[in-house]
């Protein structure tokens, strides 16, 4: 404690500070200003760099993420889920995409939107490289088009994107068959296309099939071209041998469609896309008069129809394009007018370059209509009195227009002239009487004379050739029969050849439903690729 | 109340912050004539210090969480995780422990730094006299509790070398650990600059 006090009071002893100038501004201040200026760029950053929000909606969010599930292009993230909720109705996911910096320039109403998950379809497996890294949301970009933000996922990644060359075209069928998305389109056994889409038609009662066909098959198909399914096996026995025709193992078990340029000159110009084709049941079809379009009309006859009934045809200048398919009175409720509506059916892939039903459209009508097409009755049989409807143009004919009754076009008729018809008819009589019956009647009688002995002479000779030339004969038709019995014996129904055959077809449909049964089991199971058949498991 | 205990200041005298020397104080800023540190009777420009370093921590404590930490890979897919989801990741996990080790070694102690940093110098700079020993105690605590929000550095120090397993699995530091780390550098530096002893000179002032 004295030593303490003792130290204390020795204070004078203690040194003094050296004196040096005191410093200016603190350079502390220098690190919030850089933070600041760190923080300041990396706002800037993030803002400069983003892009816009996409709206998309969806039928399932299943395997995306939000703010992780990304969406690329040609493998290239171009953006990211941002957030996932429901609809206000529940019936829909909505999806908000933030997409990067530029993408506007390609978000626009053609743009599509789909989710790539690995699946098996149409033979082929596609997204394996999902089932590690987890579903993406895959686009077709298309530059040209409306700018927009919202937009409809697709339910099946499209076969065909916007930057693979060809064109679309509708083939209309009674049903799909076998078909299905991504069945292929054979053009000479080489596939050129794809289906890519299919439903019910306007009227709800056929189907319509969209298919793809890719640059430069696509010039092959013309307004002539026809369309067939070519799913399944189509065998035939003939003089040659077995012929079996099939486009492909694929086309057995998926279905197909093949198709073959007509050979008709008329039609050499390549169809224009969306151009609608029937879709025949097989190739022989094709050749056939089948026509699968049916357009309908409506006529109002201002004269009897008596003598027309349901099947009379329609015709164009002698062509038969179609017939008539009911006949019935109507009275207006209100002006107590009698009217006659006939109703007829045209198939106007009898007239080329009509047949396409997407070029015949009503404008075009109306122009026939304006340049004097009209309906008018004629006598089809002076004798029976059947009538027919006639087509034609006939541009003296006063103006009319173009209506509709209901979604059936009506075609203005001309009324025909009794005279027309009883002028026609005196012609015919006029010819008649100019024929010289009674002289005909002496020559026909002199004919019969000379006849009589001509056969009398060819009996005479008979006789003779009876006697020398029948032994022979039959001795000939005796081998004939011989030699037909060993046919039968080795081509009949119990014969092995024919066994053998029926045999090897019975092999061949039952392989073919075990490979349609393969595929089926791979489309419900795709996993079994991978970790094989469940039960096999150990 | 019993007298106020006779300080440095009040005896005119000055000691050394290195070796401690005492000596009278000089009529000008100076150095030691043995050790030759610069000599002041508190630390120079304590609060604009603090407050410089505070405000770049603050401005700093937002990239450290809204940018990714860390970013792992693994089969192709790559993740990035800020702070907080991977709090709220290990939480749904169910690793609750981890995840508040995290949240508060990462979260909530740099942020009360923070918060007890601004409220001293607010404190200081009003002439409170609240609570001085109070005040004092949340300054050590400050200051003990620093260098622990250095946990989550070293998580993803350790795991960036760990997991290197290439394609299968990989984890890189994201820009995130680099603010976040100069957060608590800086907090660190903010709190050492504050001088505790002017909590006490308002006490004094209100002495005399
Ligand atoms: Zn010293």
């Amino acid at each position: 404690m004295s030593e303490e006090l003792s130290r204390y009071d020795r204070m004078e002893e203690l040194p003094e500070a050296e004196i040096k100038p005191k410093m200016g501004f603190s350079i502390v201040w220098l690190i919030p200003i850089l933070a600041l200026v760190i923080g300041g760029w990396l706002v800037y950053k993030a803002w400069s760099e983003k892009g816009p929000v996409v709206t998309l909606t969806l039928k399932s969010a299943e395997g995306l993420e939000a703010g992780k599930t990304k969406v690329k292009y040609k493998d290239v993230d171009i953006g990211q889920v941002e957030e996932i909720s429901l609809s206000e109705d529940i019936s829909t996911v909505i999806v908000k995409l933030q997409m990067q910096d530029g993408a506007e320039s390609f978000l626009t109403d053609r743009t599509r939107f789909w989710v790539v998950r690995a699946r098996v379809a149409a033979g082929k497996v596609s997204g394996l490289g999902t089932i590690f890294s987890g579903a993406y949301i895959g686009i077709d970009p298309v530059k040209e088009g409306k700018p927009t933000l919202e937009f409809v996922g697709l339910e099946e990644p499209p076969l065909v994107t916007t930057d693979t060359p060809g064109r679309l075209f509708t083939l209309k069928a009674a049903g799909l068959g076998s078909l299905d998305i991504g069945s292929p389109v054979y053009y000479r056994e080489i596939e050129v296309g794809q289906v890519v889409q299919y439903g019910f038609d306007e009227s709800g009662r056929a189907v319509d099939i969209k298919i793809f066909i890719q640059t430069p098959h696509d010039r092959q198909v013309t307004d002539n071209t026809r369309f067939w399914n070519a799913s399944g096996i189509d065998m035939s026995l003939d003089a040659t041998g077995i012929k079996v025709d099939t486009q492909s193992l694929i086309s057995i078990m998926l279905g197909g469609i093949a198709f073959d340029d007509g050979s008709d000159p008329l039609a050499a110009e390549p169809a224009a896309e969306n151009t609608a084709f029937p879709l025949y049941a097989n190739k022989d079809e094709t050749t056939k008069e089948n026509y699968t379009n049916q357009n309908y009309f409506l006529i109002y006859f201002n004269q009897s129809v008596r003598g027309l009934s349901v099947g009379s045809p329609v015709e164009f200048r002698g062509i038969k394009l179609g017939e008539v398919i009911d006949i019935h009175a109507v009275v207006d409720d209100k002006t107590r007018v009698f009217r006659i509506p006939v109703t007829v059916a045209i198939k106007p892939e009898r007239i080329h370059g009509f047949g396409a039903a997407a070029k015949s459209t009503r404008e075009d009508l109306r122009k026939y209509v304006d340049r004097g097409f009209r309906a008018v009755l004629r006598s089809g049989n002076l004798v029976t009195g059947q009538l027919f409807v006639d087509l034609d143009f006939f541009p003296d004919d006063p103006p009319r227009e173009l209506t509709f009754e209901g979604t059936y076009p009506v075609i203005p008729s001309r009324t025909t002239e009794i005279k027309e018809i009883t002028e026609s008819i005196a012609e015919i009589v006029k010819k008649f009487e100019k024929i010289p019956i009674d002289e005909i009647g002496a020559d026909l009688q002199r004919t019969i004379l000379a006849t009589t002995a001509t056969m009398n002479r060819i009996e005479r000779l008979a006789g003779r050739f009876d006697a020398e030339t029948v032994p022979a004969m039959t001795e000939a038709l005796e081998s004939l029969r011989s030699t037909l019995a060993d046919l039968e014996a080795g081509l009949g129904s119990d014969s092995p050849v024919n066994f053998q055959l029926r045999e090897a077809l019975g092999d061949f449909s039952e392989m073919t439903r075990s490979l349609r049964g393969l595929t089926d089991y791979l489309e419900r199971h795709p996993e079994s690729l991978i970790f094989g058949k469940e039960g096999d498991q150990p | 109340m019993s007298p106020a205990p006779l300080t440095a200041r009040e005896a005119n005298l000055i000691g050394c912050r290195l070796c401690h020397l005492l000596i009278p104080m000089p009529k000008e800023p100076g150095h030691c004539p043995r050790c030759g540190a610069r000599l002041h009777q508190r630390q120079p420009n304590s609060i604009a210090r603090s407050w410089a370093l505070l405000i770049a921590a603050m401005i700093l404590y937002l990239p450290a969480n809204l940018l990714p930490i860390t970013i792992s890979s693994s089969l192709g897919t790559s993740q990035s995780d800020t702070i907080l989801s991977g709090v709220l990741y290990l939480l749904n996990s169910g690793s609750w422990a981890i995840a508040l080790v995290i949240f508060v070694a990462s979260l909530f102690v740099p942020l009360m730094k923070m918060v007890i940093l601004v409220f001293l110098l607010v404190s200081v700079h009003r002439r409170s006299r609240w609570r001085p020993k109070d005040r004092t105690r949340l300054y050590r605590l400050t200051e003990l509790v620093g260098r622990w929000s250095m946990v989550d550095i070293y998580v993803v120090t350790i795991m960036v070398a760990l997991v290197r397993l290439g394609a299968l699995a990989n984890v890189d530091a994201g820009p995130g650990a680099a603010y976040f780390a100069a957060v608590v550098i800086l907090t660190m530096f903010a709190a050492e600059s504050f001088d505790p002893r002017l909590i006490w000179d308002r006490m004094e002032d209100c002495d005399e």
